[in-house]
């Protein structure tokens, strides 16, 4: 069986500068949301449970080349990669269009993992119409899965309460970053990242929709300026902000 | 000329920054405080190979280079100097069975100390000296197919580990310095209490007891009398180590020096507004990016390295500045702080304790410039 993960190349967050409340992208260093990685882990982990093979998906820049030797060092077995550098903002529509189309080259393919946004866009909609596209069962906001023969058992954790959901495989889900805690990979799985097989698709992607960002500003964030004479004050203010007896 | 890290090298340095924010900065100031590394650390850090990560997978390193040696170690050193000097001193030990051993040497003694399992040491230092190979007093005797050492051996790294120790003799065939692979613990060897130093620590230092060590005469490392080369072009891929930790002690000293400049308020604003502050916070990039450049130069070179002397002077020339600057780097950042960089809740202090080490170690900084004259003036 073949596990599929989605992944979105997206700007290192953590190196992301803001200027004049824009946020400045040269020289930013490209990797995967945080959530990618728990979907990552996740099907890691799948694959170590039932000695499967783990595919890797994604969409993007000519430096996605580069970027993905981060998911096979994580430890994915292979990817499969729709490279073009006019892949710039893609709405959801048309990165999971090309995403279905990667997923059909594959064979027997088991379960489909997606994070619950990309750490970018959040848009949250790419693991849904994936599986509206190839026709099959999704869950979302998973925090655990199993897999017991053809039949995979997903927890999804909604706002009060949890649900179990049973389906037979293929299925879709998308995972929330309490999952799993990601591994870190070794020196070793890093130096032979770059040697795994990469398969590079060559998709139509005239055409697609791109968005185009009108405006992105960092919020402001301003000291509070909260004047404090007393203890009781002192831990008045802590509780407001939520920071006492939560 | 290329001052960009490939994508290999870039993800092991997030590796390490990953390791080091996950499981090693919450006891950093524990090991600080007990002068000791928890065995999960060991244990962790043996799990990203990075305890041999500079040498050949076929003695069981990762085959990495000094490069990434030196991004991974930076990162260690700016969290934790304890681990991190840990593992440079493993590799100083572990360099040396490398660049001098036979592949029979290599083979029995590489791979345990690569996996963390072991950890090797590197005994030159004794009570009358650290700098000068001549006045060593251990002494190695022939008997039949082994040698027989006795002396005592000061500040030694690691001797608390089992694993190889590449100890230096003065033997009485050659009447010079011979490097002998002991195998700590073995029988005849004893350690004292560990130092109590001010900085590096969690990195053990102990005294070691040679008594009718029976070391077989397979366990010359290099030639007979020929104990100094293994020192000196030892010791320059050791300074790899060292000058990476320092480096991540300059990175530690400039971000709390820019945290708290931005934090610290005097009538309401950041004390970053005072020039005199900013001059600091300028003083501590200045230092840190010319200090990181010579650290990743010197890790490239080590790669690659034919001339042992040439290589000797550029380590020495790394070493020195890196760790002198260190020095300097903490002060700047404890006068940011004020008082309160004298303080122990402050990282500061530890950063201030580590740095004044590096200076000492793996040859003073006296005998380091030494070195370097001795290359530029006589080639
Ligand atoms: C944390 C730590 C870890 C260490 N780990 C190890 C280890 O693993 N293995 C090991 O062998 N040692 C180790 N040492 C010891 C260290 O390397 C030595 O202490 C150091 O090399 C200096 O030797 P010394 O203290 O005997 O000083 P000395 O050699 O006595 O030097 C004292 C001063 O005299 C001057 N001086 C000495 N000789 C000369 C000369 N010929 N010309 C001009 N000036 C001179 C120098 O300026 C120097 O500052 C460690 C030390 C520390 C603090």
């Amino acid at each position: 069986m073949n596990i599929v993960v989605a992944m979105k190349q997206i700007p290192d967050l953590q190196q992301i500068r803001i200027r004049n409340r824009k946020p400045i992208l040269d020289d930013v260093a490209l990797t995967f949301g945080n959530i990618d990685k728990n979907a990552l882990e996740a099907g890691v982990q799948l694959k170590e449970a039932t000695g499967s093979n783990l595919i890797v998906v994604s969409v993007g820049t000519e430096a996605l080349e580069d970027t993905i030797k981060e998911a096979l060092a994580a430890g994915a077995d292979e990817a499969y990669l729709v490279l073009d550098d006019e892949i710039g903002d893609m709405e959801s529509s048309s990165s999971a269009r090309l995403i279905a189309e990667a997923i059909k080259k594959i064979d027997d393919v088991g379960i489909i993992l997606f994070g619950e946004g990309s750490g970018d866009n959040y848009s949250g909609q790419v693991g849904s119409r994936v599986a509206a596209i190839l026709g099959l069962p999704q869950a979302g906001y998973a925090k655990s899965i199993n897999i017991n023969g053809n039949i995979a058992t997903v927890t999804r954790s909604l706002e009060d309460c949890e649900e179990v959901l049973e389906a037979e495989l293929p299925i879709v889900v998308s995972v929330i970053a309490d999952i799993n805690e990601p591994r870190i990979p070794s020196v070793t799985q890093i130096l032979k990242a770059g040697r795994k097989p990469k398969e590079m698709l060559e998709l139509d992607v005239t055409g697609d929709s791109m968005l185009e960002t009108i405006s992105n500003l960092a919020p402001e964030m301003q000291r509070k300026q909260i004047e404090i004479e007393t203890i009781e004050k002192l831990l008045k203010v802590l509780e407001n902000e939520g920071l006492l007896r939560r | 000329m290329e001052f960009t890290l490939s994508k290999e090298q870039l993800l092991i340095q997030k590796m390490a920054q990953e390791f080091c924010a996950k499981h090693l900065e919450p006891v950093a100031e524990q090991i600080d405080r007990d002068n000791k590394i928890p065995a999960e650390i060991i244990k962790g850090l043996s799990e990203l190979d990075l305890f041999g990560l500079p040498f050949k997978e076929e003695y069981g390193g990762a085959d990495a280079g000094y490069d990434c040696y030196v991004l991974a170690m930076e990162q260690l050193g700016k969290v934790s100097s304890g681990p991190a000097i840990t593992i440079s001193v493993n590799c100083l030990g572990l360099g040396a069975i490398d660049k001098f051993g036979t592949p029979a040497q290599k083979s029995k003694y590489m791979p345990k100390a690569c996996r963390g399992e072991h950890l090797a040491s590197f005994a030159f230092t004794e009570p009358g000296t650290g700098s000068d190979p001549k006045q060593i007093t251990t002494r190695a005797v022939k008997e039949g197919d082994h040698y027989i050492l006795n002396g005592t051996k000061r500040f030694i790294s690691n001797a608390d580990y089992p694993g190889p120790m590449v100890a230096f003799a003065m033997d009485d065939e050659s009447s010079k310095p011979t490097a002998f692979i002991v195998d700590k613990f073995c029988e005849g060897y004893s350690i004292s209490e560990p130092w109590h130093k001010i900085g590096y620590r969690g990195g053990n230092l102990l005294d070691v007891y040679l008594k009718d060590v029976k070391v077989p005469a397979e366990n010359v490392l290099g030639k007979m009398g020929g104990g100094f080369p293994v020192l000196t072009y030892g010791i320059a891929f050791g300074k790899v180590g060292i000058s990476s930790v320092a480096l991540g002690g300059i990175l530690a000293a400039y971000e709390a020096a820019v945290k708290y400049a931005k934090e610290k308020t005097h009538r309401g604003e950041p004390i970053a507004k005072f020039q005199a502050v900013q001059l600091r916070i300028a003083d501590l990039a200045m230092k840190y990016e010319a200090c990181r450049w010579l650290t990743y130069r010197l890790g490239c070179l080590a790669n690659n390295a034919k001339d042992p002397m040439l290589f000797a002077k550029e380590a020495a020339v790394t070493k020195t500045y890196v760790c002198e600057t260190f020095v300097d780097a903490a002060r700047i950042a404890i006068d940011v702080h004020g008082s309160y960089g004298l303080m122990n809740d402050y990282l500061v202090t530890r950063l201030y304790r580590d740095a004044i080490l590096g200076p000492q170690v793996e040859g003073v900084a006296d005998m380091q410039k030494m070195i370097i004259a001795g290359v530029v003036l006589n080639g």
